[in-house]
């Protein structure tokens, strides 16, 4: 099979769609010409034209809000956030106008809009380009979350996220764009809510989102060394979660580790880690661990940026410990 | 056609406002925008205006009344003299559709059932400790509830009169239903109903304040709680129990330990004894299994064999003091009692904790006693104790040796041989511990005064 | 369907200049319904809050019907229109049903959105209200992406943004502007001038003009008298035209005021709003007493006629709100439904994706 990178997913899945239906479009700040600052969207304004990939002034809250109200009246749009710490300023048109249309009409407005923006840090852009804010999407209800993990993840999960009639928030990891993966050419879609198991395993239960998963898959290689063997479980998408095949896993395994970039503290691994410990309490042999990024705004230094997000040996680490029971806080 | 003058709601938080004084009188013609009453509430005074034009009639609130809102004090009809009653007060607040007139309630603040625990969704009540047409005041007991926790006392709340009591003793009311109304005025015709009465005719029993509804059932997806609270039986405890809570420390060992040492009838205490590090994990439950049989525990049943001790003892000593003691002691102390305080002494002796002791002397019934240690054997008393030990005293008969096997309790057996009395110890406990009881017990019957001393 | 008057710009007071041709009776009797209903479902939820009936807050639009209706009754169902949170207006002159409305301003299951609104959201999605809105300024980015949307979908729909002078002081109402300036969108910005935002005069909380905040993004701005329901009308017919021609975005700026409180239960309210300034704005330029005089003086009705219809408006309103009161609540199994929408289409690609 054909591999190709994120990015180039990303551009196929929307040029797809945007072929398939008249009504898609896209809109936000240098998404015609430059095909954004990362490139993604490259060639797009060639083939469809500059009123349907729309160059926006700097007004993240007006183009969403504009996004809103053409999503209502007839027309899908996409709207493109460039970095995702720029949701702060976008809350009130996506978690109270986006998310509550259809509930507060009784069901009958609907907001299919898709706002694509990125996650991730490590890549030396200091604190206010570096978050990792879906927890804070995935708490309103009304809204859809998506975490591509692979360029496979990134078409299918996009290709949905237009077609479904609901507003979606996707996340792309930033630090991704140049990583390939296997893409098969023919048309596919990746339903929300249906977790992926990457790699089977015994003894732990490795749950990671977007580039997390491949942390743990890198761990998972280290812990098979010491004969520990992780099983890996990427979520895909966090609104809707898929429970069901998470808590199998770890009554299989009875260990569990969540690993997300957002912090660490009031976000997705509190979420997953409370089901667990709720819904699979009585096979658990160790505690459920959470790893996020650490509790600090992201530091511009090289030196310092890295030791706050999981890596691969941090986690093997915390999984060893788990499965030899080394995991007990005195009173 | 007669409109109705009400007691406007003139705040975001206010449920009434005080009537300062009309400003036009019964039968008065009106017109839209005249004032026509002034009344206050806790920021300001202020005037309301008519909403019609016509006559004012039909006033029914005084000045300085408290009136709640949306209570009618007026009507403006059509004629001076009025057209009638005005119609049945209205609700202060928004109700589901209710029955027609002959059920009307009374006017006033609505008292809910509180939700007195997080886990609670309904509650019993043991009594109300107002009556109907009663005066409260909002620190007053209004009535008990009790939970599956404790009996609770919930004050009224509101300062008032008691105008419904919309359930009986008894009755399990759901948390946020409406249970009784406090007015404003002294009622005319309090009511005195119960839920059972309420429900009878009306699809949808009685009615709840929506904002105030128990807290909201878990629409997510999923299986229901495990845990639901069941306030009145003592239900199945949701996570099996070990053995161990008896001994007082906690067993730490994770869920899945737990249960699967459940399943398999497994004790976790034992690997406590045998010394593993908690908290325990599944792993720890191989080395569980693959332990010896249980240890003897002290003070319960266990395993060790039957035992059978003899003694032999000059029977002088003892017949002696028997015979000085029943001359010496007013009212004569019987033999039984000496017999089990000697017995009693040595038990406490070899256990080191001291008990009761039976004494079956056929054919007279059996006895019990219970010496406390130094108690003078004169002053013992019969006691209903549960025995500890067994005294069966057959010198009397013609019995000479025993051998019964070990009986739930530990038997000392007397009999006698001539000049000698054979004591014989037959039961289920360490060597060391039976020896020591029979040794000291014989002891004793050999020399009785020494012992005493 | 306006009288061939001139643009006015420039406010306006007192009765109309002019005879009005009479083949346009039936759209002045339209009007002036519109009004008549408007003030009396005012009333009617004035009286349901005081009563302690209807929970929440809610927002009158009394004294400012010629707005709503002078705009609405230019516009047809296909053209869109975001309201506000004193929104009441702006649905009836848009076609919504008494019936309906206050079923939702009660919470009631026939209401607009089955309950889940309420008066701060209700929308009537068949009349194409987008629907009131509880954040100050939250639809202008709404309206302005309806007006790209009908642009992009190569339909002459145009979307009317109603909003309230202390509106402008939200950021996202220039971002909006530039771009529906910069794209030239159908869209036209409607602000009710009432004079107060919430509790503070206008004056304290605008600097400068807003005409000339439009004017600044090139936008044509005009002002009106809000009061005035033929110049409004007259003045929205024409622009709405021009914005179909692909001539838009419009600014008007309307002079109006409203009678009650900025909510219903804002009733003291001489701290910051004179008794008397009230009092002339409803005897001298009450826009319903108003029109009815022109309608009288022009031949075009006789008080009797008026008065009856303003009878049988009251007691539509009285049914409906009976109706509404009696009206069952909705389901509490509806609690969690509505947060999405099914999407058949894509449900229907991912069983043909396994299938296959």
């Amino acid at each position: 099979m054909r591999e190709i990178t994120l990015s180039k997913a990303v551009n196929e899945a929307i040029a797809e769609e945007m072929r398939r239906d008249p009504n898609v479009f896209l809109l936000g700040e240098d998404v015609a010409e430059a095909g954004t600052p990362f490139k993604v969207l490259a060639g797009l304004v060639e083939e469809f034209g500059p009123k349907r990939v729309l160059d926006t002034p700097i007004s993240e809250p007006g183009f969403v809000g504009i996004a809103v109200g053409a999503a209502l009246t007839g027309s899908r749009p996409i709207v493109d956030l460039m970095f995702g710490d720029f949701l702060f300023l976008v809350m009130d048109q996506l978690c109270n106008q986006a998310a509550k249309a259809c509930y507060m009409s009784g069901g009958k407005l609907n907001v299919p809009m898709v706002l694509r923006t990125n996650l991730g840090a490590t890549r030396r852009s200091a604190a206010q380009h570096s978050q990792s804010l879906h927890a804070l999407v995935a708490h309103i209800p009304g809204l859809k979350v998506a975490l591509p993990s692979s360029a496979y993840e990134a078409k299918g999960l996009m290709k949905t996220a237009i077609r479904d009639n609901n507003p979606v928030v996707i996340f792309e990891d930033k630090l991704m764009y140049q990583d390939k993966a296997p893409v098969p050419e023919g048309e596919y879609l990746i339903p929300f809510g249906k977790a992926n198991i990457k790699r089977e395993g015994r003894d732990i239960t490795l749950i990671g989102t977007s580039s997390m998963v491949q942390v743990a898959e890198k761990a998972a290689d280290l812990l098979a060394r010491d004969g520990i063997s992780a099983e890996v479980i990427d979520p895909r998408t966090i609104v809707p979660l898929d429970e069901e095949t998470i808590l199998a896993s770890v009554r299989k395994t009875s260990r569990a580790i969540v690993i997300d970039e957002g912090h660490q503290s009031y976000g997705i691994t509190g979420e997953i880690a409370s089901r667990i410990s709720e819904k699979a309490f009585y096979y658990l042999d160790a505690p459920v661990l959470r790893m996020g990024a650490m509790d600090v705004p992201v530091p511009f230094s090289p030196a310092l940026e890295d030791l706050t997000v999981p890596t691969p040996e941090a986690v093997a680490e915390r999984a060893r410990q788990s499965v030899r029971g080394e995991l007990f806080h005195a009173a | 056609m007669p409109h109705e003058v009400i007691m406007p709601a003139l705040g975001m938080a206010q449920d009434s406002g005080v009537l300062i004084g009309w400003l036009k009188a019964a039968g008065d013609p009106v017109k839209a925008g005249d004032p026509l009453m002034e009344v206050e509430t806790d920021k300001a005074t202020m005037e309301v205006e008519a909403a019609h034009d016509g006559f004012l009639t039909d006033l029914s609130a005084e000045a300085g009344a408290t009136v709640p809102v949306g209570q009618v004090v007026a009507m403006i009809s059509d004629t001076p003299e009025g057209s009638g009653k005005p119609g049945a007060p209205t609700e202060a607040a928004v109700a589901p559709k209710e029955d027609s007139k002959p059920d009307a309630m009374p006017e006033g603040r609505k008292i809910i059932m509180p939700a007195l625990g997080m886990a609670q969704d309904s509650a019993l009540i043991v009594g109300w400790s107002k009556a109907p047409g009663d005066a409260v005041s909002a620190d007053d007991t209004l009535l008990e509830v009790e939970t599956d926790k404790s009996t609770m006392e919930v004050p009224a709340g509101h300062d008032g009169y008691v105008a419904a009591l919309l359930a009986a003793e008894g009755e399990d009311v759901p948390v946020g239903e409406v249970i009784a109304i406090i007015s404003a005025e002294r009622p005319d015709a309090p009511v005195r109903r119960s839920r059972a009465e309420a429900s009878q005719g009306r699809p949808e029993a009685t009615e709840s304040l929506p904002e105030k509804a128990a807290p909201a059932i878990a629409a997510q997806s999923g299986p229901a709680p495990k845990t639901t609270p069941a306030p009145r039986t003592a239900g199945a405890q949701p996570e099996p129990k070990t053995r161990s809570a008896a001994e007082g420390g906690r067993v730490l060992a994770s869920p899945k330990a737990r249960r699967l040492a459940a399943e398999e009838g497994l004790d976790l205490q034992r690997l406590v004894d045998a010394g593993a590090t908690q908290p325990f994990h599944v792993r720890d439950l191989e080395t569980l299994r693959q332990l010896p049989a249980p240890q003897p525990a002290p003070a319960a049943a266990t395993s060790h064999a039957a035992q059978h001790l003899t003694a032999d003892v000059a029977a002088e000593a003892l017949d002696a003091f028997l015979d000085w003691l029943a001359k010496e002691s007013a009212p004569a102390t019987p033999r039984a009692a000496t017999l089990a305080a000697f017995a009693a002494a040595a038990w406490a002796d070899a256990m080191g904790e001291p008990g009761a002791v039976q004494v079956e002397a056929p054919p007279a019934a059996a006895v019990q006693y219970a010496p406390a240690q130094g108690q003078p054997i004169a002053d013992l008393a019969q006691t209903d104790a549960p025995a500890i030990l067994v005294l069966r005293d057959l010198v009397a008969t013609p019995l000479r040796a025993m051998q019964l096997g070990a009986e739930a309790t530990p038997v000392l057996s007397l009999t006698r041989a001539g000049d000698r009395v054979h004591v014989t110890l037959e039961g289920q406990m360490p060597p060391p511990v039976a020896i020591a009881l029979l040794s000291g017990f014989a002891a004793r019957l050999a020399d009785p005064l020494r012992h005493l001393l | 369907m306006a009288a061939k008057a001139a643009a006015k710009t420039g406010t306006q007071k007192g009765a109309q200049t002019g005879k009005a041709p009479k083949g346009n009776a039936e759209d002045y009797l339209r009007m002036y319904r519109q009004m008549a209903r408007i003030r009396a479902f005012e009333d009617n939820a004035n009286q349901l809050y005081l009563a302690g009936k209807m929970q929440g807050l809610t927002h009158m639009y009394s004294g400012q019907e010629a707005v709503a209706v002078g705009i609405c009754e230019a516009l047809t169902d296909a053209d869109k229109i975001t309201s506000t949170h004193r929104g009441h207006g702006h649905c009836v002159a848009k076609g919504a049903d008494f019936t309906a409305m206050f079923c939702e301003l009660l919470g009631k299951e026939e209401g607009y959105c089955r309950g889940k609104g309420g008066s701060m959201h209700i929308a009537d999605q068949s009349h194409g209200n987008l629907g009131a809105n509880a954040i100050v300024g939250g639809s202008m980015g709404i309206a302005t992406g309806a007006a790209l949307s009908a642009q992009l979908r190569g339909t002459d729909e145009v979307t009317v943004c109603f909003f309230g002078d202390g509106a402008t002081a939200q950021g996202i109402w220039y971002e909006v502007m530039n771009m529906a300036a910069l794209w030239n969108l159908p869209v036209i910005y409607a602000c009710e001038n009432n004079g107060y935002s919430e509790y503070t005069k206008t004056a304290e909380i605008a600097a400068g003009s807003l005409t000339a905040r439009a004017e600044a993004f090139g936008i044509e701005a005009h002002k009106v008298d809000g009061q005035d329901v033929l110049a409004v009308n007259e003045l929205t017919t024409k622009l709405v035209a021009r914005a179909r021609k692909g001539e838009g975005p419009f600014f008007i700026e309307l002079d109006t005021y409203r009678y009650h409180g900025h909510h219903v239960g804002d009733i003291n309210r001489e701290y910051y709003r004179a008794k008397d300034e009230e009092a002339q704005w409803k005897t001298d330029r009450d826009p319903i007493l108003n029109f009815g005089k022109w309608l009288t003086e022009q031949g075009v009705v006789t008080e009797d006629d008026l008065v009856a219809m303003n009878d049988e408006i009251r007691a539509d309103a009285e049914a409906a709100v009976a109706y509404a009161e009696a009206a069952a609540y909705p389901g509490g199994h509806e609690v969690d439904m509505h947060v999405y929408v099914d999407s058949p289409e894509l449900d229907a690609a991912l069983r043909g994706q396994t299938a296959a």
